[in-house]
């Protein structure tokens, strides 16, 4: 944290363990210039930890740091109410103050100037967010969803934050806004060098503003890192439903193959005395015993779909279930005939979704590369103690 | 018309408020933004005086607050004033008697206000004092202009706890409600109409105008 790089010193650094009044556990990190999107269903804990950030909780056990200065430390006995931390908070529905105009709510954040400087600074800050003179003059009740919400981030940021916290700030915001939206918090992250903190339930919109994603859940940070690594390597079963892997399947682990680095997955386990199962050859890290049960997914770009008369050794054969045309992307299901009860799930864009109706038949080759495969320790499904 | 009545009247409900302004905002907000168990039962004795006779809660200001009680003696032994029979006893009274007309629509105001306003007051830096000022009272305020005017008229208007802690002792107990009931006593009808018609028509105004302020106030954010 003191370490000479200055975008270092500027991270966000947070612990917390409680039980009370909410379970609330894990542990994060977000460097400066950094935007980090918490991530997982209602009650998972995303907007307590938020509010943890802000010192509007103070956690049971827990340290938070910022830029170097400690803001909460339950071991010292320290926590900084949030007056004296500088954070800037968007609030969910913006919590704008609705007896004062937009110009007079950013100012709030400047009350330690005096009074012409503290509304030209106010000004300025929403002139940022492009608000226009006619609009920073009206109260939040005339300003549509959009511009208010370009008002609560103006207020945030016209604190000087050391750490900006969005909380769903784009959920009461309809799509065409939405896009603007998107836009003004890319430029904003480009210019502050801070960390930036998102709360969204939308597994879409953190993959495409965040840089690293916190999978919650039941109070829990089960997993962090970037989209790509947690798309390609979820922790468990749980982390996988989480962030929206549909091709997930129980099967067993049969340990090392012939050749090196590489080992044996039965597709399923309910077929354990069937030698007719098929196996699949992936990569071995050997930390998996063999007979282990295990849980494996695939990504969806780790499917290709070939026609039936390419098929290669190692493809299964596969008979679409349910093509359904969304607009410029195809959503298809596929059974795998060899493996009773098995659903592969495609996204599918271009040219090929075309021919793709019910009954059609075709091969499925799986990239051995993009199979993550997972111990099973639980019963399927159960929450966090899987990991 | 009996004028001395009625400035006495009004002397009495400006005092009544500037007494239970402060502490009623303070105990409307408290009401308001706290919970802990025994919190209706502090809520009961505020409405307490509501549903109370006039005369039972009389009785019992009487008795507590008079001479012969410790309150009253320590009193006259501390300050030299007595509680009963005089505009002191009267105020205390007045006071107690209109604690629901304040206390209750200050506390309906202030549930009002969202809670995430206070939070992002402390987020955007403001202190508990400035949050108050600049954010709580502004918008509370629509409720509060209300009780005021509520609590300055009811207090016009008191007959039965006036009667039994102040008597009727003219100039500095008699209010105008006193006095009116005094004039039908003595068949002067034509008297008491006069200030009766007045009392209505100032009530009637006043609170008029305190809605369509709050109205106003309202529509305004």
């Amino acid at each position: 944290m003191s370490g000479p790089d200055p975008k270092t010193s500027l991270a966000l650094v947070v612990e917390v363990e409680q039980a009370l009044p909410m379970p609330l556990s894990g542990s994060l990190r977000c460097e400066a210039g950094e935007l980090l999107a918490l991530v997982g269903p209602s009650g998972a804990g995303k907007t307590s930890l938020l509010r943890m950030l802000a010192g509007l909780m103070r956690p049971q056990q827990g340290r938070v740091a910022v830029g170097g200065e400690v803001w909460c430390d339950t071991a010292q006995g320290l926590f900084l109410p949030p007056q004296r931390r500088h954070v800037g908070l968007v609030f969910q529905n913006y919590a704008l103050m609705p007896h004062l105009s937009a110009v007079d709510n950013v100012a709030l954040s400047l009350l330690h100037l005096p009074r012409r400087e503290r509304l030209e600074q106010a000004r300025q800050w929403l002139d940022h967010v492009h608000l226009s003179a006619d609009q920073q003059a009206r109260r939040p009740a005339a300003l549509s969803g959009g511009q208010q919400q370009r008002v609560a981030v103006a207020r945030a940021l016209a604190r000087e934050p050391k750490l900006l916290l969005l909380d769903e700030p784009f959920s009461a915001v309809d799509q065409m806004n939405r896009q603007g939206l998107y836009r003004l918090l890319a430029d904003l992250r480009r210019e502050l060098a801070i960390p930036i903190v998102l709360v969204t339930h939308d597994l879409n919109e953190a993959r495409m503003l965040a840089d690293r994603l916190a999978v919650m859940d039941v109070g829990r940070v089960l997993q962090e890192g970037t989209p790509a690594h947690i798309h390609s390597a979820p922790r468990n079963a749980r982390v996988a439903d989480l962030v929206g892997i549909q091709n997930r399947f129980q099967g067993v682990w049969l340990g090392p193959a012939d050749s090196p680095g590489q080992g044996r997955l039965r597709w399923t386990g309910d077929t354990a005395g069937d030698p007719a199962a098929p196996l699949l050859t992936v990569r071995d890290k050997g930390k998996l015993p063999p007979g282990q049960a295990v849980n494996w997914v695939i990504p969806n770009d780790g499917i290709v779909l070939v026609d039936a008369g390419a098929r290669g050794p190692g493809d299964f054969d596969a008979e679409v279930a349910e093509a359904r045309h969304l607009g410029e992307i195809t959503l298809v299901t596929l059974n795998v005939p060899a493996v009773p009860g098995a659903r592969l799930v495609l996204t599918l864009a271009g040219a090929q979704r075309q021919a793709l109706a019910p009954g059609a038949r075709l091969s499925a080759r799986l990239d051995p590369a993009r199979v993550h495969v997972m111990p099973l320790r639980a019963r399927p499904g159960a929450g966090p103690g899987v990991a | 018309m009996d004028w001395q009545a009625l400035i006495l009247s009004l002397e009495l409900a400006a005092a009544t408020l500037a007494v239970l302004l402060p502490s009623g905002l303070w105990l409307g907000r408290w009401l308001a933004r706290t919970r802990f168990a025994g919190k209706a039962w502090i809520e009961a004795m505020v409405v307490l005086p509501l549903v109370l006779p006039p005369t039972v809660l009389g009785y019992y200001l009487l008795v507590s607050m008079g001479g012969a009680s410790p309150l009253g003696a320590w009193v006259k032994q501390a300050f030299g004033v007595s509680l009963t029979f005089n505009f002191l006893g009267l105020l205390v009274a007045s006071v107690i008697f209109n604690v629901p007309f304040l206390v209750q629509p200050v506390q309906r105001a202030f549930e009002a206000i969202p809670a995430n306003l206070g939070e992002a007051a402390a987020v955007s830096g403001l202190s508990a004092w400035q949050a108050f000022w600049r954010i709580e009272l502004p918008l509370a305020w629509p409720g509060v202009l209300s009780a005021c005017v509520l609590t300055f008229v009811h207090t016009l208007g008191e007959f039965g706890v006036v009667l039994m802690v102040g008597g009727s002792i003219p100039g500095e107990t008699k209010t105008v409600a006193i006095a009116i009931y005094d004039r039908v006593q003595s068949f002067d009808l034509a008297g008491a109409n006069q200030m009766a018609l007045l009392l209505l028509l100032f009530s009637l105004g006043a609170v008029t105008a305190s809605f369509f302020a709050s109205a106003r106030l309202v529509v305004r954010r």
